[in-house]
């Protein structure tokens, strides 16, 4: 199987975000890129894959600016055979579409089997790109999966879907694209001799211009953010003095009640 | 061409260590450190990922790590537990002697089969009867054909009771002082090595420590490394590599213990306000982070210096030295910071003290960093 995962980088979660001068977006100066959350169960299937079909590769794509060189060095550190960095600039990693085109145009020509991604990216969760990069290639997509396996034939895939009422099972022919839960799976880490190996491997690149070329109007962005507020300070905890554990469970439910009404 | 900036490459160095430190290390580090466990599976897990033999090439199954990329990685393990890091980087240690003093076919035979699994190794140097005073170890090596007979005792020897490799300091005539001194690779099944029990300590408690008995214990002599006179300067060159190291274990425990004083003093109120806003908090806070920041530049002053090959004596006996004396204040301050609570072995601070009262004694007592600083220093006026 020739598996490509699609992957974004995300702020590391312990960032500190601000928002950015004209006031539309984060303001990405400084902050560091991961790995993360439902990208990482994403490289984790692909690998358990390529473990159990011998002569699998793992192709790992990434499409923004320069900050995806890390991850995908990550994912090659992790155990992905190769990786595809799919340059655009950063407002066209704003628009899910532009995102989705781009990925799609880099990866037709690679005879994908089967394409993996995080059923959402980690930061602002949307949850679209999986689903566009399918309809752009003209393949079958799904979400929120997992449990996934080879199908006895080779030539399909066997899966559940977590959905609200239930599991669901399905086989799907390949190639297709998959959204995967988060970390259902206990994503790998990446052993020492393996990160300094990775920062040797060679990244190939799709320069943004021809990527651009390609897309012609298709690769401008038409989504433009407005504006970006950050959530709200949250106000104090209030701490309670008790005596005993009776007091305080009083105490607490009383709090719980009148001034959080949190039930009647 | 003076820069700090870590690469790309040593901040995923770093990244590993503290994922592995937070994740796997900190959440069992109060319990081992209150039952005196030795956490095997942390070991274990720490050697599969390739955090164990740092200083090892590559080539024999390594890391091989410079002196640098070290520390950035033991500082991070040392933020979550001090004692069991002095566990994963004691293979560093007892493998030192072989890197500086094997031939290319002791190094083949000892290193690579025992980095290829999981095994503990231990430095022997210390004596019941001294450890300062390297040169007066009585340890004796009887040359009897091809082989020598090892008979003496070696105390405080970390990992010593789960070790499957050991190197071992002994003397051929205590009168020679360090000419006498020969250093042996001893596999740990050796007949005639007894091992002691493990010691009940203040601090380090998931390390290990005990007495080895070497009651006649057979060496070849193809375990010899180097000549007979070399024990003495392989094992001060040794120490020479793995100091530095432990300047950076002490930055951690350092750093850990200024950030839980930092963290409770926006908490914690007294006379209607967070301890915090109180001057005389503020400065402890500001002395404490002086002392960090001054532990960790040392430190990296002296790795920056022995990468680039030289000995680093002088860097690295200042390091250890005033990382670890930061480490015992910075703890000290934390404590008081908590007040009572920080009494309280409910809270994470009395253990960061215990911890950094041990990178004041190894790897050289200070006392002895601030001879061998002075003599250094000295040597450039004389
Ligand atoms: C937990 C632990 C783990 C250890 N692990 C190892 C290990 O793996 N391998 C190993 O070989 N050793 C190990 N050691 C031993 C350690 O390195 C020694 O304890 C240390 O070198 C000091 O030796 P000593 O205890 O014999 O003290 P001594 O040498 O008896 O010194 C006692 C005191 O006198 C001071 N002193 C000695 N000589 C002088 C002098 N000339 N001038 C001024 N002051 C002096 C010392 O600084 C110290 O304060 C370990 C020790 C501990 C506690």
């Amino acid at each position: 199987m020739e598996i490509f995962v699609l992957l974004k980088p995300v702020p590391e979660g312990e960032s500190r975000l601000r928002v950015s001068a004209d006031g539309r977006r984060l303001d990405l100066d400084g902050v560091k890129f991961v790995l993360a959350g439902y990208d990482e169960s994403a490289v984790e299937q692909a690998l358990l894959l390529k473990e159990s079909a011998p002569g699998s590769t793992v192709r790992a794509v990434s499409f923004g600016p320069a900050r995806c060189e890390e991850i995908l060095r990550a994912a090659i550190a992790l155990g992905c055979d190769a990786a595809t960095w799919v340059e655009g600039p950063s407002e066209a990693a704003e628009d899910p579409m532009v995102v989705a085109r781009a990925l799609a145009t880099a990866i037709a020509p690679g005879g994908a089997s089967l394409i993996l991604a995080g059923k959402q990216a980690g930061d602002d969760e949307e949850g679209l790109v999986p689903a566009a990069v399918a309809e752009r290639l003209g393949v079958p997509s799904f979400g929120h999966v997992l449990d996934l396996r080879a199908g006895p034939d080779g030539a399909s895939l066997r899966f559940a879907r977590a959905t609200e009422a239930g599991t669901e099972r399905w086989e799907c022919p390949l190639p297709c694209v998959i959204g995967l839960q988060q970390a259902w799976n206990d994503p790998r880490t990446a052993k020492l001799p393996n990160i300094l190996k990775s920062r040797k491997a060679a990244i190939a690149k799709v320069a943004w211009t021809e990527t651009a070329a390609a897309l012609g109007a298709e690769s401008r962005p038409t989504n433009r953010p407005e504006a970006f507020a950050l959530p709200p300070p949250r106000a104090g905890a209030k701490m309670i003095e008790f005596k005993t554990p009776d007091d305080a469970a009083e105490q607490l439910v009383r709090a719980l009640r009148e001034e959080a009404k949190v039930f009647p | 061409m003076l820069d700090f900036s870590l690469t790309p490459e040593q901040e995923s160095l770093q990244d590993l260590a503290r994922k592995f430190a937070r994740t796997e290390m900190a959440p069992r580090a109060a319990a081992c450190d209150k039952e005196g466990r030795f956490p095997e599976e942390i070991y274990r897990k720490a050697w599969e990922l390739g955090l164990m033999n740092l200083n090892v090439p590559s080539e024999y199954g390594g890391s091989g790590l410079s002196v640098l990329d070290q520390c950035l990685i033991v500082e991070e393990l040392a933020y979550a537990c001090g004692g069991m890091t002095t566990s994963i980087i004691a293979n560093c240690l007892a493998l030192e002697p072989i890197l500086l003093g094997a031939t290319p076919e002791q190094k083949r035979r000892w290193l690579a089969p025992f980095c290829a699994e999981y095994h503990l190794a231990s430095f022997c140097l210390t004596e019941p009867g001294g450890g300062s005073d390297a040169a007066g170890l009585q340890t004796r090596a009887t040359r009897d054909g091809d082989d020598y007979v090892l008979r003496g005792e070696k105390c405080f020897i970390t990992n010593g009771p789960h070790a499957s490799l050991f190197t071992v300091f002994a003397t051929t005539d205590p009168s020679l002082r360090a000419k006498g001194i020969v250093a042996f690779v001893v596999p740990g099944d050796a007949p005639g090595i007894v091992r002691g029990k493990d010691e009940d300590k203040m601090g380090h408690r998931a390390s290990s420590t005990g007495t080895i008995r070497f009651e006649d214990v057979r060496v070849p002599a193809a375990q010899r490394l180097g000549g007979e006179g070399e024990g003495f300067s392989i094992a001060m060159r040794t120490l020479d590599q793995t100091r530095t190291p432990i300047g950076a274990l002490a930055t951690g425990i350092a750093q850990a213990a200024l950030d839980h004083a930092a963290r409770y003093s926006l908490e914690r109120k007294s006379f209607g306000k967070p301890i915090s806003e109180h001057q005389a908090i503020q400065i402890k806070l500001a002395n404490m982070a002086q002392m960090v920041s001054a532990a960790r530049l040392l430190t990296w002053k002296a790795a920056w210096t022995i990468d680039r090959g030289e000995r680093g004596t002088l860097d690295s006996s200042i390091a250890k030295c005033v990382a670890s004396d930061s480490a015992l204040r910075v703890a000290d301050d934390a404590i008081q910071i908590f007040g009572g609570y920080g009494y309280m072995k409910e809270y994470p601070v009395e253990k960061l003290l215990r911890d950094a009262k041990l990178t004041q004694i190894y790897e050289g007592a200070n006392e002895i960093q601030r001879i061998v600083t002075a003599r250094e220093l000295l040597r450039r006026y004389a």
